[in-house]
């Protein structure tokens, strides 16, 4: 897929996958990557930035093999904002597959 | 180069060290950590998780631009916000015409008024003496044709230039902080993406 697609959809799904449940970061990161090819790296400094932001909060949790890992998990802000966000995105999707689809249609 | 854990982790403190606070680097460190420790209980090896994480030169920038521009809103300084541009000009080409055109008309602008507020500034007082010379009669080469009306003039330049200084001040912290924006969307565009295959 185009480079230019994946600009700033990223967060979105990174928030979008939050939502539905808490997750430590190689999970998230692979949640991702198995449906977009993404350099894997750059999760973690947008995790940061959430964070930051006030989107996500991190906490420990034990697992079953090694040491505890870190979780991450949706705010309240941060889940206002990922809906806000995928309503932005579904209108905008709706309107370029409306546009595209049309644009066939007319060079048929 | 051998593509392994202590090589990514070897990169990465090697580029942020001394620019992000030793503990936030320590914060960081550890996530990728995590990242190998759980990747290889999986069964994948170091060299597959090392590329598919993709170059830690990448992530080192942004994570510096991140943090430079986050200290710039934070403590207002001219270089601060000169650490956050450079930092932020590295993340690509295209913010070479993106930030960095900006920033110097931006600048040239703000010098320009600053200059042309100094010289009314100066040139009131100088005027202002030169008009009472001139109705005095002293001086044989006169620049105001009518001298009482130069006194006044005089006076308002320099009140126009005062204006000017302190206007290009507050104009100077709007573009600050307009910039300081700017450098965040922009860091939030740009990213993300680096070195997608």
């Amino acid at each position: 897929m185009n480079i230019q697609f994946k600009k700033g959809v990223l967060e979105i799904c990174v928030l979008a996958v939050l939502a539905q449940k808490d997750c430590y970061g190689y999970e998230l990161v692979n949640e991702i990557s198995k449906r977009i090819d993404i350099s894997e790296g750059t999760i973690y400094p947008l995790l940061r930035r959430l964070k930051d932001e006030g989107y996500v909060t991190t906490y420990l949790q034990e697992s079953g093999e090694g040491p505890p890992r870190k979780y991450y998990r949706l705010t309240d802000s941060g889940r206002k904002e990922e809906h806000e966000l995928k309503d932005e995105w579904m209108r905008f999707a709706s309107a370029v597959n409306a546009l595209l689809v049309g644009k066939k249609d007319a060079a048929e | 180069m051998l593509q392994n854990e202590q090589e990514y982790i070897r990169i990465l403190t090697d580029r942020l060290k001394g620019t992000l606070p030793a503990e936030d680097l320590e914060d960081l460190l550890s996530d990728y950590r995590e990242h190998f420790r759980i990747g290889k209980t999986e069964g994948r090896s170091e060299e597959e998780l090392f590329s598919s994480l993709g170059s830690p030169d990448e992530v080192a920038k942004e994570i510096k631009a991140t943090h430079l521009v986050k200290k710039a809103e934070h403590t207002c300084s001219c270089k601060n916000i000169f650490h956050a541009i450079m930092a932020t000009l590295g993340l690509g080409l295209f913010n070479l015409v993106f930030v960095l055109v900006p920033f110097i008309i931006l600048v040239v602008l703000l010098m320009a008024v600053f200059l042309v507020g100094v010289a009314f500034t100066i040139f009131g007082p100088v005027a202002f003496v030169y008009a009472i010379l001139q109705i005095l009669g002293f001086p044989s080469f006169s620049i105001w044709l009518y001298p009482a009306a130069g006194i006044f003039f005089s006076i308002g330049m320099t009140a126009v230039g005062l204006l000017l200084i302190i206007g290009d001040f507050y104009l100077a912290r709007f573009f600050y902080l307009m910039g300081i924006r700017y450098l965040k969307w922009n860091i939030h565009i740009i990213t993300g993406t680096v070195g997608a295959a």
